[in-house]
């Protein structure tokens, strides 16, 4: 399948996503002005993603500055994405990357991990 | 499966009579309810901490905008403060500058006992006919300025010779002309534009238009714009004035040696626009009139 690109603008975060190397980015800051729009691709790419069977581990790295409260709310339709795959067998990697001063990055990766915390979910400092 | 699929398979349930299957359903919808329930909770939490922080950064920044508004308005304060003080100081470099000039000018004078006024007197002819034959008025302001020293060289003459009265014998006459010379090695090192200046013109006051001045006896257009200017100037004012040797000489007999002397000792131009701009050489000549000729400086 074809691999995602979308680049970073001013509002919204750059999205790699990689069938080959099985990696998963998201990286940067994400207020859109649609967040439900702006992530359809990714929710979409996803499904088809996780619906091949060859599909092994995979890695999600999110590197998220700040985010309004629609894009929280995909995250966690996001990780219920990735949670489902993994009931269903994959192997899932989550890491979420913070900035030592950036505070309130750090208690939202604490956030998604105790909500999914049947995951491999890391919170890693930069 | 979704919650919508939930509700329908727990009312099959209830519908079948299944309590099992319509318990276990009805826990999985509870579950899944306070789940989401603690997820609003994060998101909300999330958004009000972010928010806060966005404050807080803001008013950092408007913190910081008011210290750059505040050092801005210092700063402009200090450029002008800065400003001014260079301004002061200039005015006093070119003060002293020119208080400099005139006094090294009345020295020469004072020493064969002509008057401070006599520098100034030439100062200004020099200046109305450097404008009159084209000059800029910062280049006959500059000649202005130099033209008070071109009898600097004098100091370096004996007293016997300088405040003879009557004649020099052909001996002291040769010892005075060495002024122009010396007047021009005083000045001639300096780097400064309105020394070099005063250098030509110490050098070449005493050239004549059609050749036989002195020091080095050249004419015409070899003679540099300054000295020749200087020339005019220095001898309509030294013939007008009471010196140790003689008494001034009036008017009518200075214009006649000038028209005399138009094309041979002086540039026949200069000549021309001295009697053109006549009236203002008289009214400086009048509003620097010497009023004690035995004046040591300028007095």
């Amino acid at each position: 399948m074809n691999n995602l690109t979308i680049k970073a603008s001013k509002y919204t975060p750059a999205i790699e996503l990689n069938a080959e190397t099985n990696t998963l980015t998201i990286s940067g800051k994400s207020y859109p002005e649609n967040t439900f729009d702006f992530y359809a691709p990714v929710i979409t790419w996803l499904q088809e993603y996780f619906s091949s069977d060859t599909v092994e581990k995979t890695t999600l790295n999110m590197d998220i500055i700040y985010f309004n409260s629609s894009s929280s709310k995909l995250f966690f339709d996001l990780f219920d994405l990735l949670e489902e795959a993994q009931d269903g067998g994959k192997e899932i990697t989550v890491n979420w990357y913070y900035d030592e001063e950036n505070e309130s990055a750090e208690e939202a990766g604490e956030d998604f991990k105790e909500d999914f915390e049947e995951m491999d979910f890391n919170i890693i400092k930069k | 499966m979704g919650n919508d699929d939930k509700l329908i398979a727990s009312l099959e349930a209830f519908l079948n009579n299944d309590v099992e299957t319509l318990k276990g359903n009805i826990e999985k919808l509870i579950k899944d309810y306070s789940r989401k329930s603690r997820r609003l909770d994060k998101i909300i939490h999330q958004s009000d901490k972010q928010q806060r922080e966005l404050l807080e950064l803001n008013e950092e920044l408007e913190r910081t905008y008011a210290e750059l508004d505040e050092y801005k308005n210092h700063l402009e304060e200090k450029v002008e403060e800065g400003i001014s003080e260079i301004k002061g100081l200039n005015v006093e470099i070119e003060e002293t500058q020119k208080e400099v000039v005139f006094t090294m000018g009345a020295i020469g004078e004072s020493r064969s006992k002509e008057t401070g006024n006599h520098v100034k007197r030439v100062a200004e002819y020099s200046k109305i006919l450097a404008l009159a034959c084209g000059m800029d008025e910062d280049e006959a302001e500059m000649l202005k300025q130099a033209s008070p020293m071109h009898d600097i060289g004098k100091i370096a003459i004996p007293d016997a010779i300088l405040n003879k009265p009557g004649r020099f014998d052909e001996d002291e006459f040769e010892h005075m002309k060495r002024h122009a010379e010396l007047g021009y090695e005083m000045l001639r090192h300096s780097p400064r534009t309105l020394l070099k200046a005063a250098a030509t013109v110490a050098y070449e006051h005493h050239e004549k238009w059609a050749g036989g001045g002195y020091p080095r006896n050249i004419q015409g257009e070899d003679i540099h714009i300054y000295g020749r200017i200087t020339a005019v100037a220095d001898v309509f004012d030294a013939l007008g004035s009471d010196r140790c040797y003689k008494k001034a000489w009036d008017d009518e007999k200075i214009f006649a040696l000038f028209k005399e002397e138009r094309g041979k000792q002086f540039d026949p131009k200069l000549i021309d626009l001295f009697f053109e701009n006549l009236n203002a050489i008289l009214d400086v000549r009048e509003k620097y009139r010497d009023l004690f000729t035995e004046t040591p400086l300028n007095g």
